[in-house]
């Protein structure tokens, strides 16, 4: 049954000539006006360095661990640095931000360092994030510092061999270096940032798939579902082949999109192609998901439904930065909790931290938190389809 | 009956007034979708669709698509997926709904096989010329209620129209109808168009004494002629003449 329900739904989904457009030709069309768009100033666009200031205090000189990172992330003979860095005082550090010659600096009182920006943006972010690899890195090396020297002092030892464990700390320390990439030779362009949020928005459309799924299945929603729900058949069974088969339909869309993009626009992903082909998988399925529990939802016809599941998914692609990557900073700034809500601003992110970060922790936060959107979508339609009954039909 | 009831939901086939088929499915693939929900046997339900397609006379349009066939072929195709899984109780909503007569024979013919074979058939219809043919019983719901049931005998004797007669008369005067209505056993009289409507409630050799009233008055008429009433006669008599929304 589910086979036979999965291989003819399937069949459906890719007569409907509305849906292959939204699911397989949108995407690819805005994908070829984009590289139109955007292929003049690819060439010339390199992101800069970051000019920040660092004030100087007795904190600041104080602390080791903050001086020589900031030493080695603005030394001068490094061409690939990440920042051009100016030290000086706090009012001098605010005239330069009043005059946009930096985009952010930093004050440290006592341990604790204050990040101030005049706006917000990729450089900004860049820089927050770097200060908080720092802290980060500078609380576990003073934790471990006490810690061992506790240790030694609970066992009776009174007299601390400061070198051992001055080289253990030294040894952690030295792994738990700042983890921030140097973006300047793996530039992310504008380009790319618009390809993400075009294969964001390639993955939500999956919506309008799972919206299909739902209203094909449905006696209140078509004729075709009337006709299923009358049949001996499990409504979950009926249902979940068909979610399947929407979920295939979607991947073979985000898949063409990616192969057009490779070979035709000649995009380059990178290395990390097998990682954001995970995302768009999960991306995908957010999408879907969100599409099935808007058609459970919501009593309305199909094509307000369809209406309805293009504009959360354009909005979301709009706040996650589509038309404008200032956008999604602002969101981050001002409302963080949408974009902890928006799947587009979960894929997106995902694919920035694949440029930015040399670790995977933040990409795998934004997959999981796909997932877990995803199934929260799930869990709400299935209440909501549990509590559908029909009186008539 | 519970949604999982699937013993009884087997045994039922519904064909909905509104045509019900995937657009992106050919006429086979319809029935063998629809189908495949009843009956998993693969040669079993290959059978069972033969049979359905040649029941509704749909053997050349197979690989047709349903945007493809006419609203006929495309009511037909409707049945056939309602009734592929050779359902024991079928429901058909107005199946002959804006069909051409041709397509309509075949749609009644295929009901009457249906019904030789043992099926239970509850048809709804506007067209009371199609319960004459088909229905052994019926039942008329007016506004949400059962107004009358029975045979189509019996629903004409509840109407209590016995003969109907019908004179082809130009200009007839109002005092002759009103005259015409003081004959005996009239239970209506109407005259429209050159056209007189007598409806009797009972007896019989009405005709004969119409005859001889025209003659008495020396009323000209071109033909006259003697009907037994139709079920649409008892429909109009029970259900009210006026128009509905």
């Amino acid at each position: 049954m589910l086979f036979h329900n999965f291989k003819y739904f399937l069949k459906t989904l890719f007569g409907n000539k509305m849906l292959i457009f939204w699911t397989f030709a949108f995407p690819i069309i805005l994908g070829t006006f984009f590289k139109m768009a955007f292929s003049n100033i690819e060439s010339s666009e390199t992101l800069d360095i970051i000019n920040i200031a660092i004030i100087e205090n007795e904190d600041f000189k104080n602390n080791e661990i903050f001086t020589e990172t900031f030493k080695t992330l603005g030394d001068e003979k490094n061409e690939d640095r990440l920042f051009n860095i100016k030290y000086t005082t706090e009012e001098d550090a605010r005239d330069l931000l009043e005059n946009d010659e930096i985009d952010g600096f930093m004050i440290l009182i006592e341990k604790e360092p204050k990040v101030v920006f005049k706006e917000s943006g990729i450089n900004q972010t860049i820089f927050k994030y770097v200060i908080e690899e720092i802290t980060g890195t500078s609380n576990i090396i003073n934790n471990l510092a006490e810690n061992e020297i506790k240790k030694e002092m609970m066992s009776g030892n009174y007299n601390v061999d400061y070198e051992k464990i001055y080289k253990k700390i030294i040894d952690v320390a030295q792994n738990q270096e700042v983890k921030i990439k140097d973006v300047s030779s793996n530039n992310l362009s504008y380009t790319m940032i618009e390809f993400y949020t075009l294969i964001a928005m390639a993955c939500l459309y999956g919506g309008i798939l799972g919206m299909v799924a739902i209203n094909q299945n449905l006696a209140n929603m078509s004729n075709n579902g009337k006709r299923i729900s009358i049949a001996p058949t499990s409504k979950g069974k009926i249902i979940l082949s068909s979610i399947f088969a929407s979920y295939i339909t979607q991947l073979i869309g985000v898949l063409l999109l990616f192969l057009y993009t490779i070979f035709v626009l000649k995009v380059d992903y990178g290395t990390n192609l097998p990682l954001i082909v995970l995302l768009a998988m999960a991306g995908s399925f957010a999408g879907l998901s969100m599409g099935v529990a808007i058609a459970t939802l919501l009593k309305a016809n199909e094509n307000l439904k369809t209406g309805i599941v293009i504009s959360v998914t354009m909005l979301g692609c709009f706040l996650s930065g589509m038309m404008g990557i200032t956008m999604k900073y602002i969101i981050d700034k001002n409302v963080p909790i949408i974009n902890k809500i928006n799947p587009a601003s979960m894929i997106t992110d995902g694919f920035y931290s694949l440029y930015y970060y040399d670790t995977l922790d933040r990409y795998y936060f934004n997959v999981v938190s796909l997932l877990v959107f995803a199934f929260i979508m799930i869990a709400i339609s299935i209440i909501q389809l549990r509590k559908q009954k029909y009186e008539k039909l | 009956m519970q949604p999982n009831a699937y013993d009884i939901k087997s045994k039922i086939g519904v064909i909905f007034q509104d045509v019900a088929v995937f657009e992106e499915l050919t006429t086979y693939e319809n029935i063998d979708y629809f189908c495949g929900l009843y009956i998993k046997d693969k040669n079993k339900r290959k059978q069972y669709i033969e049979d359905a397609i040649e029941l509704v006379g749909l053997g050349e349009f197979k690989k047709f698509y349903p945007k493809q066939l006419s609203g006929g072929l495309l009511r037909r195709l409707n049945i056939a997926c309602g009734i592929a899984h050779k359902p024991q109780l079928i429901f058909l909503d107005e199946p002959t709904v804006a069909v051409d007569p041709q397509s309509r024979n075949n749609i009644l013919d295929g009901i009457k096989k249906l019904r030789d074979q043992g099926a239970t058939i509850v048809y709804t219809t506007h067209y009371m010329e199609e319960v004459e043919i088909i229905c052994d019983r019926v039942i008329i719901i007016d506004k949400g209620h059962v107004i009358a049931s029975g045979t189509t005998d019996e629903l004409k004797e509840i109407a209590k129209i016995e003969e109907k007669v019908t004179v082809e008369v130009n200009n007839l005067e109002q005092k002759y109808i009103e005259e015409i209505k003081k004959l005996k056993n009239i239970h209506e009289v109407e005259y429209d168009s050159n056209i007189l409507l007598v409806a009797y409630n009972k007896g019989k050799n009405n005709l004969v004494e119409l005859i001889e009233y025209l003659k008495k008055e020396s009323i000209k008429y071109n033909r006259i002629y003697l009907d037994r009433p139709t079920l649409n006669d008892v429909f109009l008599e029970l259900t009210g003449k006026e128009l509905r929304d």
